[in-house]
């Protein structure tokens, strides 16, 4: 049997729709990727099995050939791994819904698998909801922990799951996702601990510095004098080009 | 630096969150990169990492500094062709990466600070110190930063060593806090007044958009027209020293560029006669 579920992947910043078509017919058992998938994309066969297979659900040992739909742009990532199984799991009759076929129309699915059926966090969820939104897309089913960064995108349903089992009840009807979404704060206070006022003097290039940060200009500073490491030149950031910007560098690491 | 920076609004933090986004660098709890980014690569960075590319695209820091702050310490110390493949993301803000059968534009609207000495020893041009380097060596080692590259950078500044007296001094001094007020100002009302044509600050506006913006009063036409015929400055030049002083205009809230704006202008970009001219 076939069935073709949406996805999604990304080129450059833009996401783009892919459709996956996965197929189960009789045959010698079989477990094939087309459609221009790159390493990890192959790997996902082994990442879906074990997955379903853990998730106590049967896998049936059948030819299961699967087409990535636009066919001749390169795939990579491990986002894929969702929709493949839920492509399989369809095409192997395991869910029943009679309103299947219109849910999957309106829905994308994006996510990695564990080994274990849990899904895990992926890359480019922004992207990738701003241009499902773009195309019309009504429901995004993507993992739990990516929930923050999609729910800034208003106007389309987001289905947070983190196991296997949860996809699988939701498209039975048995399960509803409850997606509460916070309000983000987006105006932070963040202290910095350095500050204009440590450095004495300079006045002339703290007013360049000014200037450039305003226009977003470029700025070029060129130093007469070397860093001596005598304490009143530490102290008061002679030298302060370079103190003060590897202090900064320091304190934005973890954006 | 960064703590002056101006507040971003949402188009750019959805723009540089897009970019940290495809690279997984953005944390689960706070996905929305929402404080202006700065990377500071060191100078031994690639040309791959330092403008994107690979086998798939990747965005390198020019992508990953959008709407924010490159900063390379050691501008000479860069490797010639690193620091040449600025040239093209500078003038363009946005950089292609062409494959067999697709090309990825990745903006990179970044604010470029650098740092150098002007020489191997770093007192060349010190008044307290002497150079122990010979002219041939300076020209050498300035030269690395070549003139195209030089005449992208809108502002350049000398910095030198403060005396005693200002060490010692109790007096005042602004607080990071007081100057991000005037930088938010200065900027909101460049926002506000390219409102139509979707471009955020000064810097980047395009020739035809000088004309149109910067109106110049009678006596600056006059100060611009002897920097031009005395200093010989290229076309780039002026359309900068034009966007500096537009900027500078702002910071006061002025809707006409004047004299003095200009005159500051000019003088942040006459540094390079002095060190590269020679």
């Amino acid at each position: 049997m076939l069935s073709i579920i949406k996805s999604m992947a990304l080129q450059g910043l833009d996401g783009y729709l892919v459709s996956i078509q996965v197929d189960i017919s009789n045959g010698m058992p079989d477990f094939k990727i087309v459609g221009l998938p790159d390493t990890s994309v192959k790997e996902s066969k082994e990442r879906v099995i074990s997955a379903i297979k853990n998730s106590n659900i049967e896998f049936l040992s059948r030819k299961i050939v699967i087409n990535l739909s636009p066919a001749s742009t390169k795939k990579e990532g491990s986002i894929f791994d969702l929709p493949i199984a839920v492509g399989i799991l369809i095409a192997s009759k395991k869910i029943k819904n009679p309103q299947l076929e219109k849910i999957l129309k309106e829905t994308i699915f994006i996510g990695e698998l564990s080994l274990n059926g849990n899904i895990e966090k992926t890359k480019g969820i922004l992207p990738i909801c701003i241009e499902a939104k773009k195309i019309g897309i009504k429901r995004i089913v993507l993992p739990l922990q990516n929930i923050k960064e999609a729910s800034i995108i208003k106007d389309i349903d987001i289905c947070p799951i983190s196991t296997i089992r949860e996809v699988i009840n939701y498209l039975n009807g048995t399960y509803d996702i409850k997606s509460e979404i916070e309000e983000q704060e987006l105006t932070k206070n963040i202290k910095y601990s350095i500050d204009f006022s440590d450095i004495k003097g300079q006045e002339s290039v703290k007013r360049a510095l000014e200037v450039t940060a305003s226009g977003g200009h470029n700025c070029l500073l060129i130093r007469t004098a070397r860093f001596r490491k005598n304490y009143a030149c530490k102290k008061n950031g002679n030298n302060f080009t370079r103190y003060e910007f590897r202090r900064n560098a320091r304190s934005n690491k973890n954006i | 630096m960064v703590t002056i920076l101006p507040d971003m609004n949402l188009e750019e933090m959805l723009e540089v969150t897009k970019i940290y986004s495809i690279l997984g660098l953005n944390s689960t709890e706070e996905p929305i990169i929402t404080t202006r980014p700065f990377r500071n690569p060191h100078h031994t960075v690639t040309q791959i990492s330092l403008v994107g590319g690979g086998k798939y695209p990747r965005p390198g820091e020019v992508s990953l500094a959008n709407y924010g702050i490159l900063f390379l310490d050691e501008l000479p110390e860069f490797n010639k062709s690193s620091l040449e493949s600025l040239r093209g993301p500078l003038e363009d803000r946005k950089i292609s990466i062409s494959r067999l059968n697709t090309t990825i534009t990745y903006p990179c609207k970044f604010m470029l600070i650098a740092s150098m000495n002007p020489c191997k020893c770093g007192y060349y041009g010190s008044k307290e110190k002497k150079c122990s380097c010979t002219s041939e060596q300076i020209k050498k080692y300035i030269n690395r930063v070549s003139g195209p590259l030089l005449d992208r950078i809108d502002i350049h500044i000398e910095v030198n060593p403060i005396k005693y007296s200002q060490i010692e001094t109790k007096q005042k001094i602004e607080t990071s806090k007081d100057i991000k007020i005037r930088v938010n100002r200065a900027r909101k009302i460049q926002i506000e007044r390219y409102k139509k044509i979707n471009i955020f600050s000064n810097s980047e506006l395009t020739p035809q958009l000088i004309e149109k913006f910067c109106t110049i009063t009678n006596s600056g036409k006059k100060i611009l027209e002897i920097a031009i015929d005395k200093l010989g400055l290229s076309m780039r030049a002026y359309h900068k020293i034009l966007k500096v002083a537009r900027t500078i205009a702002d910071l006061e809230a002025s809707e006409k560029i004047e004299e003095k704006h200009l005159a500051e202008a000019i003088q942040y970009r006459s540094l390079d006669r002095k060190y590269w001219q020679k």
